[in-house]
């Protein structure tokens, strides 16, 4: 251990896992239980280290960590009054850590339900062979408000839909690995993955030396070839470039973070036009062709003559290119209703009609409301179960029914009968915990994992993934918007 | 390379570039002004007005303190509402830092960045209050660690080009305009007496000229001989003729690469404000009217410019909805004093 990263443990200064008891019923990613004997085999190298620590020392780290984002932009904006201040999105300073060899398991399965989903894309914008046989119901994919039926018939090039995923997982009480949702339109948050990485390189040195920790840095790299592998046009240099909504995005810095690793320019709509179904950008020189694009901006703000006319940060034409075989969009446009919550259900069907194999990595289990024999159910037990709206994220438009109140299940009891279609219920899962700092010390805070796969030839998925936190004591919503933080996330290699 | 990014590369040092040689001004004549007795009244008017804001100012806190020092800074460096402060420009540099980051280094970006959050938090305000010189001299030494690390860091290509014009065009302007500030004392062009001479050393010292002026010059301290040296001496990096032999060597570059049929009207307006210059010598300036030349040399980098706004980065039919370019000011126009002389 290095002197930067500990000060000398007062013999009164407590360590920092001390006292720390995991929840009942609950899986905790470091400990099976009570006590540093507790600890699982793949976090032990990581909970000796840190347990060097007094939570003096631990403070200071993490101040000179919160230093670090700031200092290097990892920022978002707050206005008031008074002007403006930056802010940093929160960052826990212990690891959470996944075996490799449980890693390998969910690997696989990501892999194939991304194949599945890839599939089911192709289909559902050709032949509609899924719904002609009636594994899943047509009112269900023609009535989610991300299917676009504009797009009938396209065909992306290599037929990859899906380039870049983001599979939300969670795991159950007994602590297996279950898909929560899919995002398989503009997933964000890999670049915290990235940067999280660094700082806690920088954090704790002499603990990465020592550690078999799986290296996410490739990721620019991967995403960069899978671009280059779909962008049409034969060898050469293919021109790329990362389309952002602007500057004021939230999510501006990962899109300038990005551009910069994969080293293409980062471009807002106004610096692209279509000519004669061809992207070009506008450069100083002039007009340049661009062979994919790797797009941050929503379907319905890409392209004003296909979809939103009020749109300002789209492109004019760019879906007729796109169709027209002339350029890449990544991921695909019309990708939503694949991830749709009211379809998610039925992915396990889909992985059996496409790829006659059994699904790898379980799901939770769901009701869907726009069953009726489901929507009973659903409106008997609605102090038990989570209900969510289809068609919203970011935990928004949910309903936590074991916390909420009498009067918010009442008024979900009015939107369900309403609008059944547009909800799904879920039985409330006990996601597993990880130790988190928090003002009183070292206490158990619920997690989940967002795990990233980019498919160009074939698919690769990042080892380990964005750890979120829910940093409020008792939470069960990890979402950034909603009081939530993030970890690092290690997969490492035991016992070999 | 992408004619937004160009473009937020050009105002990025610009903007810079005014952070620098405005913290300067102020720095030299808040010391300046306590010093030595002017013949003028007028210490901090002519400022307000070269920048552009005399009518803002009036508006806003009006004539009764447009000589009050501690007013007149204030607004000049954190007025939040006066797009020429200090701070609008420093957050100009840092919102163009941000958009250009994948084309600036690491370490432009971090410098910027964390000037800017000290530069908007509160140890930068408590330096303010406790020691003004050392407030305005962390100020220039930021602009001159950015040029530095710039150099040394960022690859040497088109934005980089894009960044040293833009250093080059606003510096040129800003040159001339610290004459203007001080025109109606360079005029005088036999003062002997010590007022005029601490009056012309504050304006080598505005530009950071004082050693190089003594170290080349060999003619005596005076109105007339600065004036040459910041206009005409083309080894002095802050002198207006070096900075457009600069803005020539740049464009050159940029044009060499460009295919033919695209406009070149930046090659043309550079040419005009050059050979304008080129013709005169001391004596035309002081026939002119030193504020009538340095009026012609701020409206030729306007133009300029504009010449090199429409040659690389031409308005686009369909405006982003958060606009082109993080712009904190309007082009400022040429400035009027000699109403005030």
């Amino acid at each position: 251990m290095s002197s930067s990263e500990r000060s000398n443990i007062k013999a009164t200064g407590r360590v920092l896992f001390d006292g720390y008891t995991p929840l009942e019923a609950t899986w905790d990613e470091l400990f099976a239980g009570e006590g540093l004997e507790a600890i699982r085999p793949a976090a032990r190298p990581v909970a000796d280290h840190l347990n060097a620590l007094t939570r003096a020392d631990f403070r200071r780290l993490k101040r000179l960590a919160d230093d670090t984002f700031l200092r290097s932009g990892i920022t978002f904006t707050l206005y008031d009054k008074r002007g403006s201040t930056e802010r940093i999105f929160p960052f826990d300073l212990i690891p959470r850590v996944i075996d490799a060899k449980e890693w390998e398991h969910v690997e696989r399965g990501i892999v194939q339900r991304i194949r599945a989903l890839n599939l089911f894309l192709a289909d559902v914008y050709g032949d509609q062979r899924i719904l002609e046989e009636g594994v899943i119901p047509r009112f269900l994919v023609e009535g989610s408000k991300a299917f676009r039926p504009q797009l009938m018939g396209v065909r992306p090039p290599k037929d990859v839909w899906v380039h870049i995923a983001g599979v939300d997982l969670i795991r159950d009480g007994e602590g297996r690995f279950v898909v929560l949702e899919d995002n398989l339109r503009v997933p964000s948050g890999v670049s915290y993955v990235l940067e999280n990485r660094e700082t806690m390189k920088k954090t704790y040195p002499a603990l990465f030396r020592d550690s078999r920790v799986a290296a996410v840095e490739s990721y620019p790299h991967k995403l960069r070839e899978a671009m280059n592998a779909v962008a049409p046009g034969e060898g050469g240099r293919k021109r790329m470039v990362v389309l952002t909504p602007g500057p004021y995005n939230s999510a501006y810095f990962e899109h300038s973070y990005l551009a910069r690793r994969i080293g293409c320019s980062l471009v807002q709509g106004s610096d692209l036009f279509v000519d004669n179904d061809r992207v070009y950008a506008r450069t100083i020189n002039g007009p340049t062709p661009v062979d994919a694009i790797y797009r941050r901006v929503d379907d319905e703000f890409l392209d004003p003559k296909v979809f939103r006319a009020d749109s300002l940060m789209g492109v004019e034409g760019l879906i007729g290119a796109w169709a027209a075989g002339n350029v890449a969009i990544v991921n695909a446009v019309g990708n939503g209703v694949a991830d749709d919550k009211g379809i998610y259900p039925f992915v396990p069907d889909m992985i059996r009609f496409y790829l006659d194999e059994e699904i790898l990595l379980p799901q939770v289990e769901t009701y869907v409301c726009a069953r009726e024999k489901d929507c009973r159910y659903v409106l008997d037990h609605l102090d038990e179960l989570v209900v969510k709206s289809v068609n919203e994220a970011g935990g928004y438009g949910m309903l936590m029914g074991p916390s909420a109140s009498k009067r918010e299940i009442k008024e979900f009891r009015k939107k369900i009968e309403e609008d059944p279609r547009n909800f799904i219920a879920q039985p409330r899962i006990e996601l597993s915990t990880c130790p988190t700092w928090t003002s009183k010390g070292v206490e158990p805070r619920r997690v989940d994992l967002r795990p990233f796969a980019i498919t160009g030839d074939d698919t690769w998925v990042l080892p380990g993934g964005l750890t979120r936190v829910a940093l409020r004591k008792g939470s069960y919503v990890v979402n950034s918007s909603q009081g939530g933080g993030s970890k690092d996330t290690w997969v490492v290699e035991t016992g070999r | 390379m992408i004619s937004r990014v160009a473009e937020s590369c050009f105002w990025l040092t610009r903007y810079l570039e005014r952070v620098d040689c405005w913290s300067r001004l102020l720095d030299v004549n808040s010391s300046f002004s306590l010093d030595i007795p002017l013949a003028t009244p007028e210490r901090w008017r002519p400022l307000v007005i070269v920048v552009g804001q005399e009518q803002d100012f009036l508006d806003r806190y009006g004539e009764d303190v447009i000589e009050d020092a501690e007013v007149v800074q204030r607004y000049l460096v954190w007025d939040p509402e006066n797009p020429s402060s200090l701070l609008s420009s420093a957050r100009a540099v840092r919102e163009n830092a941000r958009t250009t980051r994948e084309v600036i280094s690491v370490e432009m970006w971090e410098l910027i960045n964390e000037f800017w959050l000290w530069l908007n938090g509160r140890s930068a305000k408590r330096l303010y209050d406790r020691d003004r010189d050392a407030f305005y001299a962390r100020l220039n030494s930021q602009c001159l660690m950015f040029h530095g690390t710039c150099y040394s860091t960022m690859l040497h290509d088109t934005p980089y080009t894009f960044i040293t014009l833009g250093r080059a065009v606003e510096r040129a302007g800003q040159t001339a305009r610290v004459l203007d500030v001080h025109h109606h004392a360079l005029n005088e062009l036999d003062g002997r007496s010590p007022a005029d001479a601490a009056q012309w050393i504050a304006i080598l010292r505005s530009c950071s000229a004082y050693e190089p002026f003594f170290k080349l010059s060999s003619s005596v301290l005076g109105g007339a001989s600065v004036a040459e040296f910041l206009l005409f001496d083309r080894t002095f990096p802050r002198s207006v003729m070096h900075n457009l032999d600069r803005a020539a060597v740049l464009l050159n570059q940029l044009l060499k690469e460009r295919p033919e049929a695209l406009p070149s009207a930046s090659r043309r307006a550079l040419d005009r404000l050059s050979g304008s210059l080129l013709q005169m010598d001391l004596d035309d300036v002081m026939q002119v009217g030193l504020h009538e030349t340095v009026t012609m040399i701020v409206e030729g980098t306007a133009e300029l410019c504009s010449a090199i706004q429409s040659d690389f980065f031409p308005a686009v039919d369909a405006v982003s909805p958060i606009g082109r370019r993080v712009e904190a000011s309007p082009e400022p126009t040429a400035p009027a004093v000699s109403s005030q002389g």
